[in-house]
């Protein structure tokens, strides 16, 4: 087990140097550099200035210098400085991030899961009924919606139309910190990153568990007189869990794609936001290390996941 | 009844998540705040705060710092703002500033000494300033006394004063000590700079706004209102919604969506001049465009009467050269309305079935508004009438300054043709850059490389007349020449918008260029309070 975490960790890292390879080339070959960023096309400037702002940030180094000079400092735990923000050093600044993403995530999966997972049941144990018909045409909607219409759609009718939430930030500006002005600001964009996993959970739980419960040792733990709900719970579900399990680990990959739509949107101030902004303006620095950290991130919650997957099933053994 | 657990808990977790969404969000504030979307829209320089090395922003940059002289706030002439009055010597190369008293927002006294110091570092490009060659110009700056500065130039500069309304002034008290080369980088910018303006800066809170409180010794008197907060977002269509539920008072807007809050209850649009010409360029290291007649040809191709119409709802005015301002444009110049027949004509007299024929041309572009995407498809189908057959990409900024400035010859194929705006006013001379053959790149903004030798002497003549009445007449021949020779096609200058809040009042703003600055006045802005 501890080899095991041992080398996956290794092979983790080896992904990460890949990773940073990748991202820094691919960078490089698309056009526009931080200098291009700078100029307003109907405002524009003279040159000179430019070309020293762009000899000052090192952009006129050979590339082969550039990522090797990159590598060096961040492996030391110095990231650079930000372009945009001038003088920001790039760490502390990402880290600052990670919260309020940690949190609009967490949020997030925490309403699918609950609701997936409930609904999943309900749905599969009174198959057919009309609560389960309904729930099923709402999860295949929600399925089929992409990100960037339940978000702009959500906005417009719950915080333009209905003023139920804000329709933008994290705090109200030029006010105390509350926890229930964060709260205002979270359930919007926290519900909406919900629905597609929420929904997704939901089907698989649904059909997980109609399997299940076909089994014999429900018909058993029914036959020796387990109250019903015992017999849903303690019996069905938790075998029920197990692909889903894996479902959830894979949908916090994928709920960092989300996640920077919906933090566009809602303008959240979190790493999804922080790295749209900075591909705008081609901050390189930040670009690279808000992905290894997204990129550490992912590597990491798989790992957990099937780790957490042995933990369920006992069948399943690692390393 | 067996799962009503279960149930209960599903009907329970969807109670909470509706009981916690009416949370009244919008939490009392102390005291009158004024919110709004000030760096949105083009005029803008969001999440940026070193005046020094700003290309735009000057409407909120103003209303912390403040420059020594601003425009009015309808951009038609240019007055004293932390200069009390200013007078230019005869021979335009001596302009000497009377200050106003004030105190920087620590207290310490503002005077002669730092507009030398501001004028130092903004010719000084270790700073990051990008107003060192506009200003190399000016051969000294002398210290009359605390309250008077002279300005001595090596040669007349009528863009000067135009030029020095975007150069906020800085403490020298404050930054003195910082090294020139330091101050790029210096986080002083947007933790705690310290201006002269109506507002004092309080505090940034990274990504999502700026708060700033009244300056209550402020010399044109108290604010009226104790905050004004700037809070960023994504794109104006953000900005729009968090107007429409109430969360901030004012944003620019985009043209597409003038018409429907025109008719909201409670917001009113004010429109004004963008000063921003947009054009058709024509790449003039690439073959096609050498004969004018094609280029003539591309005009009359052009309904532009009818996009106006359709698709500007008549907000805009046709350029028939940079400008539109009736004062720079000549009598007897040639208006090239719409007329396919004759384009053909002159395609056909000029053999463009030989220069290029139906083959497909990029027009490259970093606009990615939908009423762009609209005009271009407009005109690409009009210009596919008459046989020339262009093709709208669509890239972000970076990319498309990536592309035009670079001088490698095999990339002219990639921009062929822009569609772009360039800003042409308030002062004339702000096309020169894009247009004169001395500014090619790397000097200057020439991107399509236009060298046409009696415009670029046009252009020369009116930038160095000094006495402003003959001035008009030379940037009228500037206009003519345009017009004759049509280095790009014009097609308008439009209006753009923002939309305010009833409840702000002796509210001021104008989508100047650049995000001005101009004589807002922030310290007599007010907010009804309900």
């Amino acid at each position: 087990m501890g080899f095991y975490v041992a080398r996956r960790t290794a092979v983790g890292l080896l992904m990460l140097v890949a990773l940073s390879v990748l991202i820094f080339v691919l960078l490089r070959l698309a056009p526009g550099d931080p200098v291009d960023a700078y100029i307003n096309p109907s405002a524009p400037l003279s040159l000179d200035e430019l070309a020293a702002l762009r000899e000052r940030l090192g952009l006129n180094d050979p590339l082969p210098l550039q990522y090797f000079g990159w590598a060096a400092a961040a492996i030391s735990g110095d990231f650079g400085y930000s372009i945009q923000s001038a003088g920001q050093p790039v760490l502390p600044l990402v880290l600052s991030r990670v919260g309020p993403t940690v949190i609009l995530m967490a949020s997030g999966l925490a309403i699918a899961i609950v609701v997936g997972l409930a609904a999943g049941t309900l749905s599969a144990v009174r198959r057919n009924s009309a609560m389960d018909v309904g729930l099923s045409v709402g999860s295949f909607l929600a399925i089929s919606s992409p990100p960037f219409v339940t978000a702009l759609v959500g906005l417009y009718v719950f915080s333009v139309q209905l003023r139920w939430a804000p329709s933008g930030g994290m705090l109200t500006p030029g006010v105390p910190f509350s926890v229930a002005d964060l709260l205002a600001h979270l359930i919007l964009p926290a519900f909406l990153l919900s629905l597609t996993h929420g929904a997704l959970i939901m089907r698989y739980m649904r059909s997980s568990m109609l399997e299940v419960l076909n089994q014999d040792y429900v018909r058993t733990a029914r036959a020796k007189g387990v109250r019903e709900f015992w017999v849903i719970v303690k019996h069905a579900a938790r075998n029920a869990l197990l692909p889903v399990v894996t479902l959830i680990g894979s949908s916090i990959g994928m709920a960092i794609g989300g996640a920077i739509f919906l933090e566009s949107v809602f303008n959240w101030p979190g790493m999804g936001l922080l790295l749209v902004n900075a591909v705008k303006a081609r901050d390189y620095p930040v670009i690279m290390c808000a992905t290894l950290i997204i990129g550490a991130f992912v590597i990491a919650v798989n790992l957990l996941t099937d780790l957490v997957y042995a933990a369920i099933d006992p069948r399943v053994k690692v390393g | 009844m067996k799962f009503s657990n279960l149930a209960r808990a599903l009907a329970a977790s969807t109670l909470l998540a509706g009981a916690v969404m009416p949370v009244p969000f919008a939490v009392a504030q102390d005291g009158k705040t004024i919110t709004g979307a000030f760096d949105t829209g083009p005029g803008g320089f969001p999440k940026k705060f070193n005046p020094l090395a700003a290309t735009g922003g000057f409407t909120w940059f103003s209303i912390y710092f403040e420059p020594l002289v601003t425009y009015a706030a309808d951009l038609s002439v240019i007055e004293g703002a932390l200069a009390d009055s200013f007078e230019v010597s005869e021979d335009q190369k001596t302009y000497t500033f009377h200050l106003a008293e004030e105190t920087w927002h620590d207290g310490e006294a503002f005077d002669a000494e730092d507009v030398k110091f501001t004028i130092d570092l903004a010719q000084n490009p270790d700073t990051g300033s990008v107003f060192a060659s506009r200003l190399s110009d000016i051969e000294s700056v002398e210290v009359v006394d605390a309250r008077t500065v002279k300005l001595t130039l090596s040669q007349p500069n009528s863009a000067l004063l135009a030029d020095l309304t975007q150069l906020m002034i800085m403490p020298q008290h404050a930054l003195g000590d910082v090294a020139p080369a330091e101050l790029a980088t210096s986080t002083w910018w947007s933790e705690a700079p310290i201006g002269t303006g109506p507002f004092k800066f309080d505090e940034y809170v990274t990504d999502q706004y700026v708060a700033l409180s009244a300056d209550e010794d402020y010399r044109r008197g108290t604010p009226k209102v104790d905050r004004i907060i700037n809070r960023y977002f994504d794109n104006p269509a953000a900005a729009v919604a968090a107007l429409r539920s109430g969360e901030i008072q004012f944003t620019y807007v985009e043209p597409d969506d003038v018409a429907t809050l025109r008719d909201t209850e409670g917001v009113r649009v004010i429109e004004g001049n963008s000063y921003v010409v947009n054009y058709v360029g024509f790449n003039q290291r690439v073959d096609l465009w050498k004969d004018v007649r094609v280029r003539q040809a591309f005009l009359y191709a052009i309904d532009r009467e009818a996009i106006i119409t359709a698709l500007y709802g008549g907000a805009a005015t046709v350029a028939q050269c940079g400008y539109v301002a009736p004062h720079l444009v000549p009598d007897g110049i040639t208006e090239y309305s719409h007329d396919p027949d004759k384009a053909r004509a002159l395609l056909d007299e000029a053999g463009w079935g030989d220069i290029n024929g139906d083959a497909p041309i990029t027009w490259l572009t970093y606009y990615t508004s939908p009423q762009a995407a609209n005009v271009m498809a407009a005109v690409q189908a009009m210009l596919g009438q008459v046989g020339i057959n262009v093709v709208p990409r669509v890239v972000d900024v970076p990319t498309y300054n990536g592309i035009v400035y670079s001088n490698d010859d095999a990339g002219w194929d990639q921009f062929p043709l822009i569609y772009a705006g360039i800003r042409n006013g308030p002062d004339p001379a702000s096309i020169n850059i894009g247009l004169n053959s001395a500014q090619l790149p790397p000097n200057g903004a020439n991107i399509m490389r236009v060298e046409f030798d009696d415009l670029t002497a046009a252009f020369d003549a009116a930038m160095s007349e000094t006495d402003p009445a003959a001035a008009e007449g030379k940037w009228q021949e500037v206009c003519a020449e345009m017009n004759q020779t049509l280095p790009w096609a014009p097609m308008w200058v439009s209006s753009r918008y923002g939309v305010a809040s009833d409840d702000l009042v002796d509210f001021v703003w104008t989508p100047a260029p650049a995000g001005g600055p101009y004589a807002a006045h922030p310290e007599l802005w007010d907010i009804a309070q309900n």
